[in-house]
């Protein structure tokens, strides 16, 4: 963990960026349904129109889509176009030759004010990215609650300079921790946890498995470390002195550490001051110099953890390239992943791996 | 190895021969482990690995006792069976892909990950697990098509399943003494 010069670092900040790694839902391009749409050649019909047609053909679970669009093309004689129903609605008609009539059979829907519907594609799910919104929007009308920090995330600027500079010395220090196990003979694969509030190394790892146990990876043996950090623990890695960790002691501050826990329970900020001493990996982040494997990435799922920002991606990695696994809905807990920090830097390091083969 | 192919499916239908026959026996002992980690206020799963008609590990939950989420029962036996081999000189990759584990709860994903890791070829288990299941209730490691994530094994599930929903559900109606507190609400 020796200090880096500041300016080298500063340049370096710039040679790489932070991904967002989505899930599935906000990657992938919009699904389109098939629906007719009518023009509205008597505009003073418009609400009525809308009041019948929504009662006979609702349109469930697609709440996002407005029921009426200006009309594309500005030259048209009728400025409106309304959604009249989905193809699914009626199985039984079809083709490109389908007359309102067809559509308004035995509804009870004033066709006055309607002409000769067409065929549509409409999204159908709300976007959730504004990519998806943007390709939505290109079919039909649709609205859209947009997560600003997803969308700034997209753009790669979510993070100012200096938060990218601390992410740099923390992915800095899991490469050194890198270097150090492949010095003794290991893959060249570190790991730092970091309290995020604070900034603070709470452990740092590497690889462990060749010499004695093949299931101490590096997130494996930092977990870990944070477990001896809080009182426990499963392993001890004195062979490895690259492995570190902070105890509990050290990261609380003296005035919180001496306040008396006893005394009213009644008393509500008694209560919380319990439930603020850390619980596992809790509220803390998680850099590492290669994807995460599917034990490690449970582990992390396990241990709660809150980000977990990673260089190179892996074959069989479980946070982006095989598996989501931070965002697969059936599992309890879920966290934001990023990759790409130090990306060259994390290359380099997996050539070193390949020789060692 | 084509020469070796023959020879080796005889020896694996008898590997599972035998540890289809004595699941009833293991099982119990899997059970044992499970009501010892409800006895120390861990979530009771217990499990055995079984190599050559012989225990070699044993494990129970100790994720409290040690403040790591990770410590499973599996990870805890996987741990016996490392060192089982190291004490006997024993190559762990040739004892593990003869090795069985008995468990009595589907593997989660980080445990069905670790056993493909170490080659472990069977794994018997009681109930599903539907919250964290690795062998095909959340995802399928087990079988998955995985090149760097050692081998797929085989999975052989049901036996003493719902006694073994019943031992999680007592756990669960009791308090985790190391869950962070609900707040109360004042009467």
């Amino acid at each position: 963990m020796e200090p880096v010069p500041k300016r080298r670092r500063e340049s370096d900040a710039d040679s790489w960026e932070a991904f967002p790694v989505l899930s599935d839902d906000q990657c992938d391009d919009i699904k389109l349904l098939e629906a007719y749409a009518a023009p509205i050649i008597d505009k003073r019909e418009t609400s009525r129109l809308v009041k019948e047609l929504a009662e006979s053909f609702p349109l469930p679970g697609l709440q996002h889509i407005k029921r009426v669009r200006a009309c594309k093309d500005k030259n048209s004689p009728h400025p409106l176009e309304v959604i009249v129903c989905l193809s699914s609605d009626l199985p039984e008609v079809g083709g490109e030759s389908v007359t309102l009539s067809d559509l308004l059979h035995s509804r009870p829907v004033d066709s006055n004010g309607l002409g000769e519907p067409f065929v549509v594609k409409i999204p159908a799910r709300p976007p959730l990215t504004r990519p998806q919104f943007e390709q939505a929007s290109t079919h039909w009308p649709t609205s859209f609650h947009e997560d600003k920090q997803v969308t700034s995330a997209l753009k790669g600027q979510l993070f100012t300079a200096s938060q990218k500079a601390k992410m740099q010395q923390h992915m800095l220090c899991a490469v050194q921790a890198a270097k150090a196990g492949h010095e003794r003979g290991m893959d060249a694969v570190g790991a730092v946890i970091v309290d995020p509030a604070s900034d603070r190394v709470l452990a740092v790892s590497h690889d462990c498995k060749r010499r004695t146990h093949p299931l101490h990876h590096a997130v494996m043996v930092c977990i870990d470390l944070i477990a001896h950090g809080q009182g426990g623990g499963a392993y001890d890695y004195g062979e490895y002195p690259a492995c570190q960790f902070i105890s509990l002691d050290a990261q609380q501050p003296k005035d919180r550490a001496e306040s008396p826990t006893y005394g009213n329970a009644n008393q509500p900020g008694q209560a919380e001051e319990k439930s603020s001493q850390p619980y596992i990996c809790t509220g803390y982040d998680l850099y590492v110099t290669r994807e995460p494997c599917v034990m490690c990435a449970m582990a992390l799922v396990h241990s709660r953890i809150s980000r977990v920002f990673y260089g190179a991606t892996a074959v069989d990695g479980a946070l982006g390239t095989k598996y989501k696994i931070h965002t697969h809905t059936d599992l309890n807990h879920h966290f934001e992943v990023f990759r790409g920090i130090m990306l060259h830097e994390c290359q380099n390091l997996q050539t070193l791996d390949k020789c060692l083969l | 190895m084509p020469a070796d192919s023959g020879e080796d499916n005889l020896a694996e239908r008898d590997f599972l021969r035998h540890a289809d026959h004595d699941i009833h026996r293991w099982m119990a002992q899997a059970f044992e482990m499970a009501k010892d980690a409800l006895e120390n206020g861990e979530v009771p799963v217990g499990c055995l690995m079984v190599y050559n008609n012989e225990i070699i590990g044993k494990g129970r939950n100790e994720v409290n006792a040690t403040k790591n989420a990770t410590r499973h029962a599996e990870m805890v036996a996987l741990d016996q069976v490392l060192e089982w081999c190291r004490v006997k000189q024993m190559g762990s990759q040739n004892v593990c892909k003869r090795t069985a584990l008995y468990v009595t709860v589907e593997p989660c994903i980080m445990c069905a990950a670790a056993l493909r890791l170490l080659n472990i070829p069977l794994v018997v288990y009681g109930c599903k697990n539907d919250r964290f299941g690795g062998c095909g209730s959340v995802l399928d490691i087990s079988s998955d098509e995985l090149p760097h994530t050692g081998t797929p094994f085989k999975c052989i599930s049901g036996h003493r399943a719902e006694e073994a929903v019943e031992i999680l559900k007592t756990f669960y109606r009791q308090d985790n003494p190391n869950a962070p507190k609900p707040k109360m609400r004042k009467e």
